[in-house]
């Protein structure tokens, strides 16, 4: 209550609309009393109950209102903004009011349906309007910003996620830099001789077969004109904001630097090193992961000279395939589950029993988990041929001489095993891809508790996603299917955005007060998006200066700054301080 | 009102992204919680200010529950985190006031924990209601204020602060180091246009916050005009006509001093002290401690300043001559950031339970390490009460005192510190002292090199009362750490720790000139004698 230069007060003709939400609210509250008791409130001009204000009709009849009252402030008691409010809102800003300058306050989700006694429903209900209305005169009329997206796009990583968003993108005439950090595209679908669901096509999605004849092909790739693809490169810096970053990358022919409008990432994953887990004896030459294992099959299918165990050259007659290594055990790897391996060991354990079919094929399990159209289906084939399935988890490992010897658990049937093992397979789990965080950090991408990187929630408005889109299994452990159709929907955003050239993106956006303002950088580092520096004040000192573009609204600076010479649009200290004031009345004056 | 009758209000600042969807879908599937909870939606729980919350609590809230995405999780990457780390502060600042940090929480929920949404706010309505209210703050009765009234006022004040005698002189002016800055202020027109008496100057005037009230003024002023005691007058009387000013931390210290003022809370302000230390109840001697520990939670992210070393160690001093000092869980702050911020109402009621603490101490001395109290009690205090009973003094005399009766000795061949000495405005040019500190430096064996402005031309620390710290407060900043810098000592010394507070700030950042022409530590002068004390 001391801090007061930012005006307040504003506004001499609010409106207030309730809306009954056809008996979802009206039943439940009491809107009548509302009414009364608001319209007590000085400034308040008119108010009025709709049964539906989000149908067609009560969009009619905000819009004749408006034009009646010539509203400069409204509040609107309702649903949860996030929802209809659009919707609200959109009807409001057709008819002339300035978008910043109405509030919708959630009478709904958060009254009507959550404090069943209709009083006190209806009391809280009052309150929030009224804090509604202290808010809307705390609020200055604003526009838009509107944010150039240049025609050109970035991929980082060629797997089949990044190859397909390519592709995409480029047929749509847009320029496509493809960065792979190897020497080849492909990334891991490539290297997998079997996948599910197809399981007998070989090297899957790299190639002209029925089953996949729509994912991307090295080939199609190489061909098109338009996506410039540099291997063996790894991305040095990015910087910039939404629509225009500046991207320098090291190639084995010198760094290249080139701007982009939008940056899909798909660095995929790595398997997780079962080194961090010592019990499983990773390192004796029989204890293999899935994907050397890979390596073996591929080679007999070649060769055709059966499959072999390492040390010493022999069939193996008894396989053990241990699942989850690193994967659902937060003390001895992640918590969260790669979801392919189980799928995958099936295949792999199916193969070897194809291969030699008198070996004794154990998969250890805790339970099998394979979300995908056909597993059930798989996964009974799989024991018709005769794999066994354990469930219960392996103690460890030991080797005795050279000896292989697995002890599990069998917790259905209550018992003990103690398996000599000629072969032990490890369903390594799946981590983000190695330098993933450098990215997380040069474009300030959210991780989630795995760390994986987080795609903005797609149904968002593009202005949310900053173009930048996290596809495949840079956002977690998924399979090949899915990581495809994720390409195609970021790219098909990625092309809307880039075609329009422009975004309009709300204006909730932080600025510093020049008058206020010391120049200490606090707010510079306070910005996680390297939004905020600092400038010339044309009197030898330096003050804070908000790129609007690379600010993404989160008011973490405004609140840094010691003497609050930084202010978030909406949510400065006396915006926030009227509402809460407008709340605790209660009952109006 | 009792217990059960008592229903809290609880305010849940969610963020748009898991807090604010979270509390939605609890209303889609119809999951009941308290309607004591009213819901604030910010853009992420890094947004809400520690200001924000109090200043809740101040309009009648008695519980304030931040809820944000999972931690790992946040929209804005650490905006949650961040959040955390204010609030962890905030609590500790609660505890010290009293206020109870139960009253504040923080919750990480992701959007579809609607089931952990309803729960977190029966949890929080149950525990808020064993708290029970906050303290409530006296509505404001606003006398209407008539021209005549403020006119008769500013009259009484030009009278009594001799500003009648000004001859527009403008030496003021000339010396005055805020407007050696900001061009727009000139000490020399507010009294112009104060005489001319419109009540509209008063309630738009900007630049009577904008004055540090550093004195170099009146020390220059032929005519002794009192200039800072005219801007103190005119700041109430513009507060009045809602004209406020703009406060460091969003007026969050202000605020608390508010609580202090109105509430007789359970304070916890003697965290600070160590088993080591010797207090007692009652005595001859108290010593007053201020505002220290609430400054030690609110700036508890820069660890270089230390600031609960001051107290610790005044009374470390105190207790090597023999001493053991009244030291009091109930003072309260002595109001000095409120009456320069123009709230007198509140700045007599914090007066009279400090008088009233000491009265009933027993005490015949009042020793403060604080330039800012010593000034508060010794100016402003007998202004209002009268002739205080007991003896005022300041820790630079009281030691240099203990000193020459032989009672407090440092150890021989100290004198490896070079330092230099900074006087800030309420030692010096309000209170006079100027020697002591400075004799003091030499008995405990200091290497003294002065700065070019020294005494009553000391120059300022840039802000006072946690107001009005802008670029120009900065610049006098940068100004007197590159006068301490170039003296080559080895560190500032200084009494007041909020000079400390302000001139370290200054340099901790983004600096507007080279790190090395300013880069000195600044450090308290009671902490620095403590340490040569133990040093062997
Ligand atoms: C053992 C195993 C078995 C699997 N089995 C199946 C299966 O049977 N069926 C199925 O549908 N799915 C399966 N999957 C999942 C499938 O591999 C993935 O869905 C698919 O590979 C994901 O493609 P992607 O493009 O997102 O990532 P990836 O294929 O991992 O490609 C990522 C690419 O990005 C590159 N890269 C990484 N970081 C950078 C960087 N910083 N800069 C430049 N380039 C970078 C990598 O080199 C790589 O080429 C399996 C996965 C594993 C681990
Ligand atoms: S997919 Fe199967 S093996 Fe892989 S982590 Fe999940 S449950 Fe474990
Ligand atoms: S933190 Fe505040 S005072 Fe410091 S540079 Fe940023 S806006 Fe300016
Ligand atoms: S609001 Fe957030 S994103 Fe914007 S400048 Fe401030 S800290 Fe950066
Ligand atoms: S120096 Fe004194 S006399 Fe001169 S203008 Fe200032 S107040 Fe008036
Ligand atoms: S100098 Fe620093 S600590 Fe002091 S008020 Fe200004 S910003 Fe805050």
């Amino acid at each position: 209550m001391t801090d007061d230069t930012s005006k307040g007060n504003e506004g001499e003709a609010i409106g207030v609309f309730l809306c009954g939400c056809k008996g979802e609210i009206s039943k439940f509250l009491d809107l009548d009393a509302i009414k009364d008791l608001i319209s007590r409130v000085p400034k308040v001009k008119s108010i009025g109950i709709h049964e539906a204000l989000c149908s067609r009709e009560g969009q009619e009849y905000l819009k004749e209102e408006m034009k009646k009252h010539a509203f400069d402030r409204v509040v609107v008691g309702a649903c949860s903004p996030n929802i209809q409010g659009i919707i609200v809102g959109k009807a409001l800003e057709e008819s002339g009011l300035n978008k910043y300058l109405f509030e919708q306050v959630n009478i709904r989700e958060q009254c009507a349906w959550v404090h069943p006694e209709k009083e006190i429903a209806t009391r809280k209900a009052l309150a929030l309007v009224n804090g509604g209305i202290h808010r809307v005169q705390m609020l200055t009329a604003m526009e838009d910003i509107p944010i150039s997206i240049l025609p050109a796009a970035l991929i980082i990583g060629g797997g089949v996620a990044g190859m397909q968003a390519a592709l995409d993108i480029a047929r749509a005439g847009f320029k496509v830099h493809l960065v792979e950090r190897t020497k080849e595209l492909g990334g891991r679908a490539y290297k997998l001789s079997m996948t599910f669901p197809t399981h007998n096509c070989g090297i899957c999605c790299m190639q002209y077969c029925k089953e996949c004849v729509f994912t991307p092909k090295i080939e199609d790739v190489l061909q098109e004109k338009n996506i410039d693809i540099m291997l063996n490169s790894e991305i040095e810096d990015i910087e910039g904001g939404f629509g225009n970053r500046h991207v320098k990358v090291n190639t084995p022919e010198g760094a290249k630097e080139f701007d982009v409008g939008t940056i899909i990432i798909a660095t995929g994953s790595k398997t997780f090193d079962p080194k961090r887990i010592p019990e499983l004896k990773y390192g004796h030459p029989d204890v293999l992961t899935t994907v050397e294992l890979e390596q073996l099959i591929v080679k007999e299918r070649e060769k055709g000279t059966g499959v072999k165990r390492p040390s010493d050259g022999k069939t193996p007659k008894t396989i053990d395939f241990i699942q989850c290594v690193g994967s659902r055990d937060k003390t001895k790897g992640n918590l969260h589950c790669s979801l392919v391996c189980c799928t995958y060991a099936i295949g792999q354990a199916r193969e070897l029993k194809k291969l030699i079919p008198d070996a004794d094929v154990y998969i250890h399990y805790i339970d099998l988990r394979g979300p995908y159209r056909g597993f059930e289906e798989f996964y009974d084939a799989a024991k018709q041929e005769g794999i066994q399935f354990v469930r219960g988890r392996v103690s460890d490992v030991s080797a005795k001489d050279g000896k292989l010897s697995v002890r599990a658990e069998d917790t259905d049937a209550g018992t003990l095993l103690g398996i000599d093992s000629d072969l032990v397979v490890l369903s390594v789990g799946q981590e983000p891809a190695e330098g993933s965080d450098k990215i997380v950090k040069m474009l300030h991408i959210q991780t989630d508790i795995d760390k994986f990187m987080k795609d903005i929630n797609p149904m968002f408005p593009p202005e949310l996603r900053r173009g930048i889109y996290v596809i495949g299994c840079a956002q977690g452990p998924k399979g090949i299917r899915y990581s495809v159709d994720d390409a195609r929907t970021a790219a098909a955003e990625a092309i809307r955005i880039m075609h329009d050239g422009k975004v309009m993106m709300p204006r909730i956006t932080a600025r510093s007060d020049e008058y206020k303002c010391r120049g200490c950088g606090r707010c510079v580092e306070t910005c996680e998006y390297e939004a905020i520096s600092l400038v010339d004040d044309g009197k030898g000192g330096r003050i804070a200066k908000v790129d609007e573009i690379r600010c993404e609204g989160c008011g973490a600076c405004a609140a840094a700054c010691c003497n609050k010479a930084m202010i978030l649009a909406g949510y400065a200290i006396p915006q926030v301080r009227e509402t809460v004031k407008g709340v605790l009345e209660e009952v109006p004056p | 009102m009792s217990e059960k009758e008592f229903e809290p209000n609880i305010i849940a600042f969610t963020c748009t992204w898991c807090g604010y969807p979270s509390a939605n879908l609890a209303g889609v599937n119809k999951i009941p919680y308290p309607a004591n909870v009213k819901i604030i939606r910010v853009m992420c729980s890094g947004t809400v200010d520690p200001a924000m919350v109090l200043e809740a609590i101040e309009n009648g809230a008695d519980g304030v529950i931040i809820i944000g995405c999972l931690i790992d999780n946040c929209h804005y990457v650490s905006g949650n985190k961040k959040a955390e780390e204010r609030m962890e502060r905030l609590k500790k600042l609660f505890d010290i006031v009293g206020l109870d940090s139960r009253r504040i929480r923080t919750e990480w929920i992701n959007a579809s924990e609607r089931v952990r949404f309803a729960k977190t706010m029966n949890e929080f309505v149950q525990q808020i209601r064993e708290i029970g209210p906050a303290p409530r703050m006296p509505k404001l009765v606003k006398e209407a204020l008539t021209n005549e009234k403020i006119q008769k006022e500013v009259k009484r004040l030009i009278e009594d602060t001799g500003a009648f005698d000004c001859v527009e002189c403008g030496k003021c002016t000339t010396v005055c180091p805020v407007a050696k800055y900001d061009t727009e202020f000139a000490p020399r027109t507010i009294v112009i246009r104060s005489m001319e008496g419109l009540v509209e100057n008063l309630a738009n005037d900007k630049d009577i916050w904008t004055c540090s009230t550093c004195e170099i003024c009146n020390s220059m002023c032929p005519y002794k005009v009192d200039y800072s005691g005219f801007i103190q007058g005119m700041r109430a009387q513009a507060r009045q006509l809602g004209n406020y000013p703009i406060c460091s931390q969003g007026g969050l210290i202000q605020s608390f001093m508010r609580f202090m003022a109105n509430a007789d809370l359970p304070q916890k302000r003697l965290e600070w002290m160590t088993d080591d230390l010797k207090i007692s109840d009652k005595g001859d001697v108290f010593y007053f401690v201020g505002c220290i520990p609430h400054f030690d939670a609110i700036f508890g992210d820069r660890e270089e300043l230390g600031l609960n070393k001051i107290p610790q160690s005044a009374v470390k001093l105190m207790n090597a001559a023999g001493i053991t000092p009244v030291v009091s869980n109930s003072e309260v702050c002595c109001g000095h950031d409120l009456i320069w911020t123009g709230d007198e109402e509140d700045f007599l009621k914090l007066m009279d339970k400090n008088l009233k603490l000491i009265k009933e101490s027993g005490a015949k001395k009042v020793v403060f390490s604080c330039p800012e109290c010593l000034r508060t009690f010794n100016m402003d205090y007998q202004d209002f009460a009268g002739d205080l009973e007991f003896e005022l003094v300041h820790l630079s005399d009281y030691l240099l005192n203990l000193i020459n009766e032989g009672k407090l000795k440092f150890p021989e061949g100290t004198g490896k510190l070079s330092a230099t000495y900074h006087d800030s405005c309420r030692l010096g040019r309000h209170s006079k002292i100027y020697d002591s500190p400075r004799d003091l430096i030499k008995a405990a064996g200091i290497n003294l090199t002065e700065m070019q402005n020294i005494k009553d031309k000391a120059s300022c620390c840039g802000v006072s009362a946690w107001m009005s710290c802008n670029s120009t407060a900065m610049r006098l900043q940068m100004e007197r750490m590159q006068e301490a810098k170039s003296t080559g000592a080895d560190c500032l010394l200084t009494f007041c720790p909020k000079c400390q507070i302000h001139l370290s700030c200054a340099i901790s950042k983004e600096l507007p000139i080279d790190k090395e022409k300013v880069d000195i530590p600044t450090k308290d002068m009671v902490v620095a004698l403590a340490e040569l004390l133990e040093s062997k």
